[in-house]
């Protein structure tokens, strides 16, 4: 089964990110490598990325001739995907106990950021809707 | 440059979403398929996935020993992604035109969606797809 591990932050988080100290932003990444390569070495890997900032972020919609109208103005509660992690695992509580490693990313002062996970199944098909 | 586009919507729209016809979703699902296709062709595409619903969704945090504290409970307000393209293209412009295409898929009775799509590109120090 596979799911999607989904680590999202409002545009505050981002601002609060980039003032974390060098130290702190090391620490995290050593974190993050590490996870990767043990998700890797245990079987379940299947990929994962970081996106841009919200500032790079936009918004799309077709006009009327569906020629695309973008927008870059989100509420300041807008949650934006911050990176995620797809894995295929045995069970759900395999893939939350995944999630809560991830959540435990050191933050600031090497304490673990504690960051909300969202855990989702991804779909095999269409068939998986009810369609 | 990769770009993921982002489909999502709050949990209203995903129930109104089971309210379609056949005739509606299969409309769509055409539209989607031909994108899909030309993707393809073009040598654009990475990767689409489609998620379940918001019923089945978890947050999930690490407790003090690592233990997985799990939590199904979501504002009505609460945006959940439905899906996602990822596409390898030239400019962003190309990135914007591929969204656009995917905002004019059919909905109810025909008529594009025109649901929004966030677009964003890929932290590439970061990327680590395999």
């Amino acid at each position: 089964m596979k799911y999607i591990l989904m680590m999202t932050g409002k545009k505050s988080d981002f601002e609060g990110y980039a003032s974390w100290s060098k130290a702190d932003l090391q620490a995290n990444v050593s974190f993050m490598r590490a996870f990767s390569k043990e998700l890797k070495d245990s079987g379940v890997f299947v990929s994962t990325e970081g996106l841009g900032w919200p500032s790079e972020a936009k918004l799309v919609r077709a006009g009327k001739n569906g020629e695309p109208i973008t927008d870059g103005v989100f509420p300041e509660s807008k949650e934006f995907l911050a990176g995620y992690w797809i894995i295929d695992v045995e069970s759900p509580d395999q893939a939350y106990e995944v999630a809560a490693r991830a959540s435990q990313a050191p933050g600031p002062g090497g304490k673990p950021a504690n960051m909300p996970i969202e855990v989702r199944p991804v779909l095999s098909g269409h068939a998986d809707l009810g369609l | 440059m990769k770009y993921i586009l982002l489909m999502s919507s709050a949990r209203t729209g995903v129930e109104s979403y089971h309210a379609w016809s056949k005739q509606d979703i299969e409309a769509h699902m055409a539209a989607l398929q031909s994108i899909h296709k030309d993707l393809t062709a073009s040598g654009e595409f990475v990767a689409t996935q489609g998620l379940t619903g918001p019923s089945e969704a978890k947050v999930v945090r690490g407790e003090k020993n690592g233990v997985p504290v799990t939590d199904g409970i979501f504002p009505e307000s609460k945006e959940f992604l439905l899906g996602y393209w990822i596409v390898d293209v030239a400019n962003a412009g190309r990135a914007y035109a591929i969204a656009g295409r995917i905002s004019a898929a059919p909905g109810p009775g025909g008529k594009p969606t025109n649901m929004p799509i966030e677009v964003r590109q890929f932290a590439s120090h970061e990327s680590n797809s395999e």
